[in-house]
C-alpha cells in the first residue's frame, strides 16, 4: 500500500537476504477489505512468520498501524513488532477506539476483535531513540525522531553495510510541542520518504493560529460555547497552550475545560515520554506540572449545561462516542455555538459527516438531530513539504531516494527535482511493484600491517578521501577476510612459492665464434637499451636487467647460433620485448 | 486587513502571473541553474468569491513545475494555449514552454526564440496575446521590438526605431495596439498594422537624476474600450504620471508618492482589475501601497494611500541581511480589494484590505 496512494502504508524491504516489512496501515476510505494492504503480496503460500524477519511500525497514526492486529492475528505472523516505546502505549488505544466505531457502530464482522488487539501487542518490543537493536546477528535497526506525533521514529535498517532509511511521517519544522525530524550522515542506499506534502505551500502556522483565536474569540464574544473534540495526545497541547497565551494577554474571562479523563491520562503519557517532546515543553514540564494551565481547568459533565460562554476540549476526536458526542448533542441545536474539528475524521462518523456538510444526522431511536451550530475545521497536522524532503536526503545523504504516499502524476517534478539537485537515483513505484535498487557494497576487510605499510611507501602519498589502489592477497577463511603480502599468504598456508622462467631461442646467423657473437649482442643492445642495465659478464652471458642471454653454437649448422633469452614471469614484457629485437638480428656493421 | 495569509516559497520570485484566470504561475530568479518555474492551484478561499474563514484547504498546491537553466525574470501565458513564455538575463531570447498538467506535472521546454543580440543587451519584457493566433510581443531595447508567432516562430512584426533605449513595460491594448514604456519614462503607441508609424505621450516630467520607469495597463470590465482606460506610469522616485491615451498631449494626473529610497529593479504598478480607479505600487522597500487615484489632479502634489501592507518588512528572521525586499505584486483578478505580493525573502503573501472611514 502507500504507492501513488494516500493511506494504506507498508512497504516490504528485502536487503541482503532479509525482509522486512515497514509499517502495517488502514485505509481510511475504503470499507471492505479493500482497506488492508493486500498481504499476498508477500508470499502466496509460505507462512509470513518464516518470510518476514521483522515488522517495524513507525507511529500511531492508523493509516500506518491500523491493520497490524488483522495481520498478526487474523493473516497470521509471530514474529518481532518493532516500535517506539509512545507508540506502544498509544497504538492500542487508537485501535480499540477504530474497532469500536467500525464493529459496533458500523456493525461489520470481518475485523480484528479486541484480544487481537492484545495479543498483538503482546509481540511488540519497544525501542529507544538512537539505540542500535539486533534483530539477529546479521539484521539491526535503529530509530531517530521524526517529529509529526509523538513518539513517530524514522528507521534506519542495517545488514552489514547495506542500509535502508525508512520516514514514516515526518515533519522539518519544530512545532509547540515536538521538535523537528532529525537524522545523522549515515548514506544509506536508501531512503525511502513520504512525498505527499511535498506539492503544498502551506499557509503559515501563524496564519492559521490567528484565524483559529479570532473563531473562538468571536464565538465567546456573542456568548456562544466552542467545543474542541480532540485525541488525548497531539494537538490538543498545542492548541491549549495557544488557547492560554491568548486569554491572557486578551485578559478574557470565558473558562476554558479540559476533559478530566483526557487530563490524566495525557499527564500520564507526556510524563512517560517527556524525552519525545520539544526543548520549551521540556523546559516548563519541569517548572509545572504540564496541565496546570491559569485558565483551563478539569472539566465535569454538569457544566455542558451552564448558561454562557465557555471553551471545551473533549475527547473522542471524531465525535463518534462518549464525552464528545455528549456534548455536540447538547450544543448543537443553538447558532451561536461552534465546534472546531482540528483533524481528519473516519468516514462514518459524526465528525466526518458534519464536515461534509450534512446538517441532520440521525442518532440512536430514530432521533433527528439538526445541527445549527457553526461547523469548523483546522488542521494543524504537520507533515513534511517540498523543502523538508530536500533537507533530510541533505542530512541523511542516501544513494537512492524512493517515494511512496502521494499521487502517480504529482511526483515527476519532485523526483526530477531530487535527481537534479543530489545526482541520486529516484523511484516511484505504485502499489504492488517491486523496485530493484542496485548497491555497490563495501566489503570490510582486515589487512596486514605489513602489507599497509609496504603499499603505502609506494607511489605518491594517498588522499585520505580517494580511493587507493593496492595489491595482495585475499585470505578467506571461516568469515574473516584478511589481505596480506603474498610471501605471507604462502607461509600460512604452507605453500612453496614457484617461479615460472621462460626460455626462448633466437637463431642468429653469424659463422663467428659464441663469445664474439656475444660481443656483438651485447654491443648492440648496449646501444639500444640505454636506460637498462646492460651487463656482460665474465661466463661469457648477458644480463638485461634480470633477463639472461646466452649463446651457443647451432649443433647442426656452424653458421648459425643460437641465443637462449630467459625470463621470469614477471618480466613478461622486457622478456618479449627483447626476443623480438634480437628477431630482426643484428647490424652489418660490428664493432 | 479582512483576510492575510503568507506563505513561503523555496525561492523567492520576482513575477506572480495569473494563468488561465484560476492558476497562478511563480518563478525563481538566482544566479545559478536550476530555477523553478511553479504553476499553482491557489487555496479554495482565493478561488471563491466569499472569504471562508477556517477552510479546510488554506494551501497553495504546486500543480507543476519545470526547470529553467537560466534566472525567469519575467513570464507571460499564452492565452487559449497551454504554453508560457518566459524571459530573462543573459541575452533577449525567450524561452517557450509547455503545461500538460493532465499528462504529469513537469513543465517540459519545448523551444527558443532567438532574437539577434547587439551589445549590452539585457533581457526581453514580454507581453501576449491570442487575437490572430498566439502572438507574442518582446524587445529588450525600443529599436528592437518585435512580434513573434509562438508556435511556429515567424516573425509577424517589427516596429520601426525610435531610439534604442531599454525598455521597461511592453503592453498589448487590443489586438492591433502596443504600448511600450522605456525605462526613460518615454510612452509609444504603435499600430500593428502600420510598421513605421509610432505616436508618442507626453514626456515623463525630467529629474536631475537619472530614474527609472514602468508602466502598468488596466484590463478592465468588459464593455470598456482598452483605450479609455489611463495607463500609469511609476518612476524610481515615486513619481506618478496617468495618461488617457485618447488625449497623450497632456496628464490626467501627475502625483507623488513618498517613498523612503528610491526604487530598484522590482518596480511595479498596477491597476485593480475589479475596483475602478484604485493603483498599487511596490519595489520601493518591503511594502506594497495601494491609492484611489480618483481625487488626482496634475499638480503633482504628494499623495496619501489609503493602505499599506507592511507584512513583508515583518516576516523573516530577524537581522539576517537586508529586509526583505517587495519583488512583484498582483491584483486578485475578481475579489477587488485581494492582492497577492511577494519578496526577496521567499516569502509570498495573498491580502484582501479594507478601506479605512469604512468606505467599502
Amino acid at each position: 500500500g502507500a504507492g501513488q496512494d494516500v493511506g494504506r502504508s507498508c512497504i516490504l524491504v528485502s536487503i541482503a537476504g532479509k525482509n522486512v516489512m515497514l509499517d502495517c496501515g488502514m485505509h481510511m476510505g475504503y470499507n471492505d477489505d479493500r482497506r488492508f494492504p493486500d498481504f499476498s503480496y508477500i508470499t502466496q503460500n509460505g507462512r509470513l512468520t518464516d518470510f518476514l524477519d521483522c515488522v517495524i511500525i513507525s507511529h500511531f497514526h492508523l493509516d500506518h498501524c491500523g491493520a497490524l492486529p488483522y495481520f498478526s492475528e487474523m493473516v497470521g505472523y509471530d514474529g518481532p513488532i518493532y516500535m517506539t516505546h509512545p507508540t506502544k502505549a498509544i497504538c492500542p488505544i487508537l485501535l480499540e477506539d477504530y474497532r469500536k466505531i467500525t464493529v459496533d457502530k458500523k456493525g461489520e464482522t470481518n475485523f480484528f476483535t479486541s484480544q487481537m488487539i492484545k495479543d498483538c501487542m503482546k509481540k511488540v518490543v519497544a525501542v529507544h531513540l538512537h539505540q542500535t537493536v539486533q534483530v539477529d546477528e546479521e539484521l539491526e535497526i535503529k530509530a531517530y525522531y521524526a517529529g509529526h506525533v509523538l513518539g513517530a521514529a524514522m528507521f534506519q535498517i542495517k545488514v552489514g553495510c547495506e542500509s535502508v532509511v525508512y520516514t514514516g511521517d515526518y515533519n522539518m519544522t519544530p512545532d509547540r510541542h515536538l521538535g523537528a525530524a532529525w537524522i545523522d550522515k549515515c548514506r544509506p542506499d536508501l531512503l525511502i520518504s513520504e512525498s505527499t506534502y511535498a506539492t503544498t505551500i502551506r499557509d503559515s502556522k501563524r496564519c492559521r493560529e490567528r484565524d483559529f483565536l479570532k473563531k473562538v474569540h468571536e464565538t465567546v464574544e456573542r456568548g456562544g460555547k466552542v467545543l474542541i473534540p480532540v485525541f488525548a495526545l497531539g494537538r490538543a497541547q498545542e492548541l491549549c497552550i495557544l488557547l492560554e497565551t491568548f486569554w491572557e494577554r486578551m485578559n478574557l474571562k470565558a473558562p476554558i475545560y479540559f476533559s478530566t479523563g483526557l487530563t490524566e491520562k495525557a499527564n500520564h503519557y507526556y510524563k512517560l515520554f517527556i524525552t519525545w517532546t520539544n526543548q520549551k515543553i521540556r523546559k516548563t514540564f519541569v517548572q509545572r506540572n504540564m496541565f496546570e494551565f491559569k485558565h483551563i481547568k478539569a472539566f465535569d459533565r454538569a457544566f455542558a449545561d451552564n448558561p454562557g460562554p465557555m471553551v471545551v476540549f473533549a475527547t473522542p476526536g471524531m465525535l463518534h462516542a462518549g464525552q464528545s458526542l455528549q456534548i455536540f448533542r447538547k450544543w448543537a441545536g443553538n447558532e451561536k455555538n461552534m465546534v472546531i474539528m482540528p483533524g481528519y475524521c473516519v468516514q462514518g462518523t459524526v465528525g466526518h459527516k458534519i464536515l461534509s456538510g450534512q446538517r441532520k444526522l440521525e442518532m440512536e431511536g430514530r432521533q433527528i438531530l439538526e445541527v445549527k451550530m457553526q461547523v469548523e475545521y483546522m488542521s494543524f497536522s504537520a507533515h513534511a513539504d517540498a523543502k523538508g524532503i530536500m533537507q533530510l536526503i541533505r542530512q541523511a545523504e542516501p544513494r537512492n531516494v524512493l517515494l511512496v504516499h502521494g499521487e502517480a502524476k504529482k511526483m515527476e517534478f519532485l523526483k526530477q527535482k531530487i535527481e537534479q539537485e543530489f545526482h541520486v537515483s529516484c523511484f516511484m513505484p505504485a502499489n504492488g511493484e517491486t523496485t530493484t535498487i542496485l548497491t555497490n557494497p563495501c566489503i570490510p576487510v582486515d589487512i596486514s600491517l605489513g602489507l599497509l605499510k609496504r603499499e603505502t611507501a609506494i607511489g605518491p602519498s594517498a588522499d585520505a578521501k580517494k580511493p587507493k589502489l593496492m595489491h595482495g592477497s585475499l585470505l578467506m577463511k571461516d568469515n574473516s577476510f584478511r589481505l596480506v603480502s603474498p610471501e605471507q599468504a604462502l607461509k600460512e598456508l604452507g605453500l612453496a612459492e614457484h617461479q615460472l622462467r621462460f626460455t626462448c631461442r633466437v637463431h642468429i646467423q653469424d659463422p663467428r665464434k659464441e663469445h664474439e657473437t656475444v660481443l656483438r649482442v651485447y654491443n648492440h643492445l648496449k646501444g639500444i637499451l640505454k636506460d637498462y642495465s646492460v651487463q656482460h659478464l665474465p661466463d661469457g652471458s648477458i644480463t638485461v636487467e634480470s633477463i639472461l642471454i646466452q649463446a651457443t653454437a647451432h649443433s647442426e649448422d656452424q653458421g648459425t647460433k643460437v641465443l637462449l633469452v630467459s625470463w621470469t614471469y614477471q618480466d613478461e614484457e622486457l622478456g618479449s620485448y627483447l626476443t623480438s629485437l634480437l628477431k630482426k638480428g643484428l647490424p652489418q656493421s660490428t664493432p | 486587513y479582512r483576510d492575510l495569509h503568507t506563505f513561503e516559497l523555496q525561492a523567492p520570485t520576482r513575477l506572480i502571473e495569473w494563468v488561465r484566470g484560476n492558476r497562478v504561475c511563480v518563478a525563481g530568479y538566482g544566479q545559478s541553474d536550476g530555477n523553478e518555474i511553479l504553476q499553482l492551484i491557489p487555496p479554495p478561499t482565493l478561488l471563491t468569491k466569499e472569504t471562508q474563514g477556517l477552510c479546510p484547504e488554506r494551501d497553495f498546491k504546486v500543480e507543476c513545475g519545470g526547470f529553467s537553466e537560466r534566472p525567469v525574470y519575467s513570464l507571460k501565458y499564452v492565452p487559449d494555449t497551454s504554453l508560457l513564455v518566459t524571459s530573462g538575463p543573459p541575452d533577449s531570447s525567450l524561452q517557450v514552454w509547455q503545461v500538460s498538467a493532465e499528462d504529469s506535472d513537469v513543465i517540459k521546454s519545448v523551444s527558443t526564440i532567438a532574437t539577434e543580440n547587439g551589445t549590452g543587451q539585457s533581457w526581453a519584457k514580454i507581453a501576449t496575446i491570442s487575437a490572430r493566433a498566439p502572438w507574442v510581443l518582446h524587445g529588450s531595447t525600443l529599436d528592437r521590438v518585435q512580434i513573434t508567432e509562438v508556435e511556429s516562430r515567424r516573425n509577424v512584426y517589427t516596429a520601426a526605431s525610435r531610439g534604442s533605449e531599454e525598455l521597461s513595460t511592453l503592453a498589448f491594448l487590443d489586438c492591433n495596439t502596443l504600448l511600450l514604456c522605456c525605462a526613460t519614462g518615454r510612452l509609444c503607441l504603435a499600430d500593428v498594422r502600420q510598421p513605421q508609424s509610432l505616436v508618442e505621450a507626453l514626456s515623463v516630467p525630467s529629474a536631475p537624476c537619472s530614474e527609472q520607469w514602468c508602466m502598468g495597463t488596466r484590463h478592465g470590465a468588459q464593455g470598456l474600450e482598452p483605450s479609455s482606460q489611463p495607463v500609469a506610469r511609476l518612476s524610481s522616485r515615486g513619481l506618478l504620471t496617468l495618461t488617457d491615451l485618447r488625449k497623450t498631449s497632456e496628464f490626467l494626473a501627475l502625483a507623488k508618492a513618498r517613498v523612503p529610497s528610491p526604487g530598484s529593479e522590482f518596480l511595479c504598478v498596477s491597476w485593480a482589475p475589479a475596483l475602478e480607479g484604485y493603483l498599487a505600487i511596490s519595489g520601493f522597500d518591503g511594502t506594497v501601497h495601494v491609492y484611489n487615484t480618483q481625487s488626482w489632479d496634475s499638480s503633482g502634489r504628494e499623495v496619501e494611500p489609503v493602505f499599506v501592507h507592511k507584512g513583508h518588512a515583518f516576516g523573516g528572521a530577524g537581522g539576517s541581511g537586508d529586509p526583505p525586499l517587495v519583488t512583484v505584486h498582483t491584483w486578485h483578478l475578481q475579489k477587488p480589494r485581494t492582492l497577492l505580493s511577494a519578496a526577496s525573502d521567499g516569502s509570498l503573501h495573498v491580502w484582501d484590505w479594507v478601506e479605512p472611514c469604512g468606505k467599502c
